[in-house]
């Protein structure tokens, strides 16, 4: 599939990565495993989810940790990075291909115009790997039962989030509220990449030969509330992007498997 | 199965051959391979292009893409194929006095321009998503269609810049073809590029097809096509003045200062404003023109996105009306027309006297939340 063979071949572009030490855990914190219920149907089938643990970034990759890593890996400059991986706007924001500047393109502001290959080959260097889609709605879930978030809140915060996304005036990383599991600014940030964002619905090769098209909505989704939706526009927003795609609003976290951690 | 379809095959190919129009031969209306006739009509278009462009110019390109409620003049003879361009994009405008919310539109207006073809007319159309830019309409625009003038001249909407990515698709009522390779969804950074040729008269809805799509469409996602008949209506020579009108719903809800999309609400059929081209006070704050005694045609079109509007006109009635617009479908005397979610008409009626008519949803529970307007009438003219 078109998906599998290019990620091979941007793993490619990062040739002998070292094997890191093992992740900081200042850096990243635990979810511990459980049971989930998906949100959106994938398969008619399942519902239910066995998660296992992972570790996940407490906050999304900044403009400097991604100066950091091109620093280390030029190929991901937006002037050395190949036209297959990435589109026309890659980091197109920052004034230089490896100098940061103010506003949106500040050292602390959450890394956006980022395609999902090279979010993808950062988070390889780092020892990691992007979120499976799982994985982050499972933290997502588990954050709001923590904190007992109503439905209508969270749908609330996040249409309106979609409909007035603040892209020219982003926050810096880490500074909304960490909530009950370490974890900042899963919602109302920016929308983040995980890797299996195709699994849904796809442009390309056709996984899903309806193709997620008007009205097909109902056919993925278990309950027709507000929340739900919201949910819903997340996936579907994300399968619809190309892994080449890159926008104002769009950056990515890590998560890592608990071996890999010191 | 493959008997079936050779069979279907050589039943098109006689209808083809024996209904062919007699001005023009299959050969010099048929573009490119894989197009083939039916009754006269052209289907299998070539699959849509997917691309990347560097292109920040005019986001309406065309020279019969009007701003609400102007309708283009068609001045070509026999048929054309006409150049269109639509970018999507973020707009914050005016829904009601002093209720702004950011919209995702196609060409920065809700609904978004009028394009205006003839029946067997070809469009080669041309979106790019430029969500994640801020796009201007209000700038003058070298190249730009006859809607940037118009906007201008009555930017009842007060549209501004605003960012807002998000995937988008374009399904345009008026073409006929597969609706996954054409009306498929592009990304923020895309462009798509399709053909379709305007097989059959009327007025038609165009809206972004992307899931939800009641979000998609409820955020602006709309506008109209009118496809005049190749043969005209017959009242053609007698008519004075010619709208468009189209009605919808918002879904919105006080969030800060600004208002924002309520799903709940949208779901459950509850529109905080019903409106005539978009804005409460559209068709008061600069009423629709007339002189008594003259013919007056309206190109009505519901875009919904959930609810049925019952057209009526105060004062007047509806002396011809075709339903969608086809002239087949012609009825007389009318007091409303009850259009569905995407149901059209064209109306005409006689202007009595000199006077003000008002232009309701005779549904009044949707009159009363701003789906209504004014027709102001002159004296007679000799
Ligand atoms: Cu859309």
């Amino acid at each position: 599939m078109r998906t599998t063979r290019l990620a091979s071949l941007s793993t490619a572009l990062i040739v002998c990565i070292s094997s890191q030490a093992g992740i900081s855990s200042d850096r990243a914190v635990r979810i511990d495993g459980g049971t989930f219920i998906q949100p959106v149907l994938l398969d008619e089938n399942q519902r239910t989810l066995e998660m296992e643990s992972f570790y996940l970034d407490r906050a999304q990759v900044s403009n400097s940790d991604f100066l950091d890593f091109i620093q280390q890996y030029p190929n991901w400059r937006r002037d050395q990075a190949p036209g297959l991986f990435r589109d026309a706007d890659y980091l197109k924001h920052w004034p230089e291909p490896d100098a940061l500047g103010d506003g949106v393109a500040g050292a602390d502001r959450p890394l956006t115009r980022v395609s999902w290959y090279a979010a993808r080959a950062y988070c390889q260097a780092q020892g990691g790997r992007l979120p499976s889609m799982d994985e982050w709605e499972y933290a997502s879930a588990r954050q709001r039962t923590l904190t007992g978030q109503s439905d209508d809140d969270y749908a609330d915060a996040l249409f309106a989030w979609y409909s007035n996304p603040g892209a020219e005036t982003l926050a810096a990383v880490g500074q909304g509220e960490a909530g009950p599991l370490g974890v900042h600014d899963l919602h109302g940030l920016v929308l983040e990449w995980v890797e299996d964002f195709e699994l849904l619905l796809t442009m390309g090769d056709q996984t899903d030969l309806l193709n997620g098209s008007c009205g097909d909505t109902a056919r993925m989704m278990p309950e027709f509330d507000a929340a739900h939706y919201a949910t819903f526009l997340r996936y579907q927003s994300r399968s619809n992007y190309s892994p080449r795609t890159t926008t104002t609003t769009l950056g990515f976290r890590c998560a890592y498997d608990p071996e890999d951690m010191k | 199965m493959q008997a079936r379809q050779l069979l279907l095959t050589a039943a098109s190919m006689t209808l083809a051959l024996s209904l062919a129009p007699l001005t023009l031969t299959a050969d010099e209306r048929l573009k490119h391979d894989g197009e083939f006739m039916v009754d006269g009509m052209i289907f299998g278009m070539p699959e849509a292009r997917v691309f990347e462009e560097d292109y920040d110019g005019p986001p309406v390109v065309g020279e019969t893409m009007t701003a609400l409620p102007h309708l283009a003049p068609l001045t070509h003879e026999g048929n054309k194929t006409h150049e269109v361009r639509l970018d999507t994009f973020a707009q914050k405008i005016e829904v009601a006095n002093g209720k702004t919310f950011n919209a995702w539109t196609f060409g920065g207006t809700v609904p978004g321009p009028t394009l205006h073809v003839r029946e067997g007319d070809r469009v080669v159309f041309t979106m790019k998503n430029r969500s994640d830019e801020m796009v201007s309409v209000t700038e003058p625009v070298p190249g730009g269609s006859p809607f940037f003038s118009q906007l201008n001249e009555n930017n009842y909407l007060k549209t501004e810049p605003a960012v807002s990515p998000m995937p988008h698709s374009m399904d345009f009522h008026s073409g006929t073809v597969a609706a996954d390779d054409k009306w498929r969804t592009i990304p923020p950074g895309q462009s798509i590029e399709f053909e379709w040729v305007a097989n059959y008269p009327g007025v038609f809805m165009y809206h972004c097809g992307t899931p939800s799509v009641l979000m998609h469409t409820a955020m602006g996602q709309y506008g109209a096509v009118v496809v005049s008949p190749k043969e005209g209506y017959d009242t053609d020579d007698q008519v004075d003045r010619e709208y468009v009108i189209v009605q919808s719903e918002y879904y919105l809800r006080k969030h800060g200062d600004e208002y924002r999309y309520d799903h709940t609400a949208a779901m459950n059929r509850n529109p905080s404003q019903v409106v005539f081209n978009g804005h409460v006070n559209a068709l008061n704050s600069e009423p629709l023109r007339a002189n008594a005694g003259e013919r007056v045609r309206l190109y009505l079109m519901n875009a919904g996105p959930n609810d049925t509007s019952s057209f009526h006109v105060i004062g007047a009635i509806f002396d011809r009306v075709w339903y969608e617009g086809n002239r087949e479908n012609e009825w007389r005397g009318m007091q409303t027309v009850l259009l569905g979610a995407s149901n059209s008409a064209v109306v005409e009626f006689i202007v009595p006297e000199e006077g003000s008519y008002k232009l309701v949803d005779h549904e009044f529970a949707d009159a009363e939340r701003g789906a209504a307007g004014t027709l102001i009438a002159g004296p007679r003219r000799q």
